[in-house]
């Protein structure tokens, strides 16, 4: 195995349950779920609710059983708090590597590369300051490539006696070979389900089998990424660390809501809401969007009534990031594409064609007597800035209703570290 | 009288169909200064991608007639410089003066009274530090059987003391049976006066 390249994967041990355990210790050793938005399904357990067979993804409804017999804690999701654990977690990973990616809100890889540290004790040190500093438990898979860190990561979690942090490329040879017996291919990074499927046709079904095929056979049936995963299994590093986020293609923010709507105005302020949130972060991320997609679905689950999908894309001459025209935009669609008599349960509006924030002419309309502005582009709308300052305290008219979307999370925790209203109490 | 030609000339339905070229409507020749056409093409591409992809093109402002030309870009500053431009400092910022460790830092609200005498009164604010060692003598969030509590840690011998600071409470030693976690030490109290 060729040792020129050193990755480190880091992985929150059960990432939203540690969060709630850490503003309640006394959930610790205790199964716990997490639900989805609108308390639909399973999208975290902790280990003893792994343990008591709970699925991640399941509907809610079809374990509450299960749930109640064993006294599973139920939650609903908290993005505010995961959200903000997780980056106090990423910025002190990013104390132990000049090379960081943040490959998801509870996963980082680093590269380890010509660091002049014993990278064991170095990673050590890492996961006891995570630990110390935010309470939440991680644990490090080192290898010469991405995948091999990956791997590494899930043998760190599964077996204690390695303290957390696990270097792949320590392994003899004879026991690498054992230790590919013991994973399904599909447990691979990059293997997908249906890429699995495929390579179970042809009976490659361990991670050895994949290790010892041709490399002809995976790249036919895999194409050029499997071959990649292939060549990262024996060490060559294919896929390098992305330390800059791809600049996002679209911005999506759509909710189920907690009742089904059937009223225009309802479902205006929801969309509203929405809106605004998307335009926030296009904002925050320096984007601008050039087209609008509003949509509204009816359940497709409920048989007896007819299933209703409607949407409607507008593009615009230029990309803009003002929500002052945003929003009437967004009301100006669902004008457009709302039927009345339907129950509406799900809705949500996209931000695409996004670019970087910089003010292109607009030759159909240079209404030009606004300054091209340099520096601060927030200066332009005082809502923004005034919600800025003041907690969002100005609204549009059409955020203001009887909030019947709003999700149900009837489980959820406090949010401890974002609003001054939901401190830990001690 | 001969006024049909069955040959020659336009015939019906042939050439390129009405509106289906590259903008799906009519076109028309312009003059355009060679100065601007740099600026005009992309715009026209954009239009074209637009129209391409199917995403209908709204126009986003309404007055689509003047066309102005921005002559000066730069405003012209008129007036005295302010003479305090060239000694501006940074604003004093709380956080910083407050906060040591940012990311392990979390704030806490208090209840009760245990704490009177160091200060912390029901409905205080309390900055506490996770990466801190809890030393003998700080004052520490701690969680005692799975519940928080604040009290200052006494370290003595290896018996470990939680003491409150009131006449009013008592004082809680740790056995080796409870279970003791120290979740952070307390650096400072807000308190606002009602």
């Amino acid at each position: 195995m060729t040792e020129s390249k050193k990755f480190a994967l880091i992985d929150c041990n059960n990432f939203y349950a540690s969060c709630e355990r850490v503003f309640e210790p006394k959930l610790e050793g205790k199964p716990i779920v997490v639900l989805s938005n609108n308390d639909g399904c399973i999208v975290a357990r902790s280990n003893e609710a792994k343990a008591l067979g709970i699925k991640m993804g399941v509907p809610y409804f079809q374990v509450k059983n299960l749930i109640l017999q064993n006294n599973v804690v139920v939650r609903s999701s908290n993005y505010p708090l995961y959200g903000d654990m997780s980056s106090r977690v990423m910025r002190i990973i990013a104390q132990y590597s000049p090379i960081q990616e943040i490959y998801s809100i509870d996963e980082s890889f680093i590269d380890l590369k010509g660091l002049p540290f014993d990278l064991a004790i170095h990673m050590q040190s890492l996961r006891r300051q995570v630990r110390r500093w935010t309470g939440v438990p991680v644990c490090v898979g080192i290898g010469s490539t991405k995948v091999l860190a990956k791997l590494a990561n899930r043998i760190a979690k599964k077996y204690s006696k390695f303290d957390g942090v696990f270097d792949i490329d320590t392994l003899p040879y004879h026991r690498y070979k054992k230790l590919l017996r013991s994973f399904e291919v599909g447990d691979l990074w990059g293997i997908g389900r249906q890429s699995a499927k495929k390579l179970n046709r042809v009976n490659i079904n361990s991670s050895y089998d994949f290790y010892k095929a041709d490399i002809g056979i995976i790249e036919t049936l895999l194409g050029v990424n499997g071959k990649r995963v292939y060549q990262e299994l024996r060490g060559h590093s294919c896929v390098s660390i992305e330390c800059i986020p791809p600049t996002r293609q679209q911005i999506v923010s759509s909710r189920s809501f907690g009742d089904d709507l059937t009223d225009f105005d309802e479902l205006n302020q929801a969309l509203t809401i929405l809106t605004r949130k998307a335009v926030n972060k296009l904002n925050n991320h320096k984007l601008a969007a050039t087209t609008l997609t509003v949509f509204i679905y009816t359940n497709p689950h409920k048989k007896d009534k007819p299933c209703v999908h409607l949407s409607k894309t507008v593009g615009m001459t230029t990309a803009t990031e003002d929500e002052s025209l945003l929003i009437p935009l967004t009301a100006k669609i669902l004008k457009l594409i709302y039927e009345p008599g339907h129950s509406f349960y799900k809705g949500g509006i996209v931000l695409g064609n996004l670019s970087k924030n910089y003010r292109q002419q607009d030759l159909f309309s240079m209404n030009q007597d606004s300054q091209p502005e340099t520096g601060s582009y927030n200066k332009s709308n005082p809502i923004r800035s005034i919600n800025r300052r003041f907690n969002e305290s100005v609204k549009y008219a059409s955020e203001v209703g009887n909030d019947r979307w709003k999700s149900r999370s009837g489980f959820r925790s406090k949010r401890y570290t974002t609003s001054w209203n939901e401190l830990l109490l001690v | 009288m001969m006024n049909t030609h069955n040959h020659g000339g336009a015939r019906k339905g042939a050439g390129r169909k009405k509106n289906s070229g590259s903008f799906k409507e009519d076109t028309k020749v312009i003059r355009v200064p060679i100065s601007l056409v740099e600026s005009i093409l992309p715009s026209i591409e954009v239009y074209k991608s637009q129209v391409k992809t199917g995403v209908e093109v709204l126009l986003t402002k309404e007055n689509t007639k003047e066309l102005m030309i921005p002559i000066f870009t730069s405003r012209v500053q008129a007036g005295f410089p302010s003479p305090a431009d060239d000694h501006l400092e940074d604003a004093l910022d709380l956080n910083t003066h407050l906060i040591q460790h940012k990311d392990a830092t979390f704030f806490v609200k208090a209840q009760g009274d245990s704490m009177l005498g160091a200060g912390i009164h029901q409905g205080d604010i309390l900055i506490v530090d996770k990466s801190l060692t809890p030393k003998s003598g700080k004052i520490v969030i701690a969680v005692v059987d799975g519940e928080f509590t604040v009290k200052r840690l006494h370290k003595y011998k290896g018996n470990i003391t939680l003491k409150a600071e009131n006449p009013e409470f008592e004082d809680i030693k740790v056995n080796g049976t409870d279970e003791l976690i120290i979740w952070g030490v307390v650096t400072s109290v807000i308190h606002q006066y009602d």
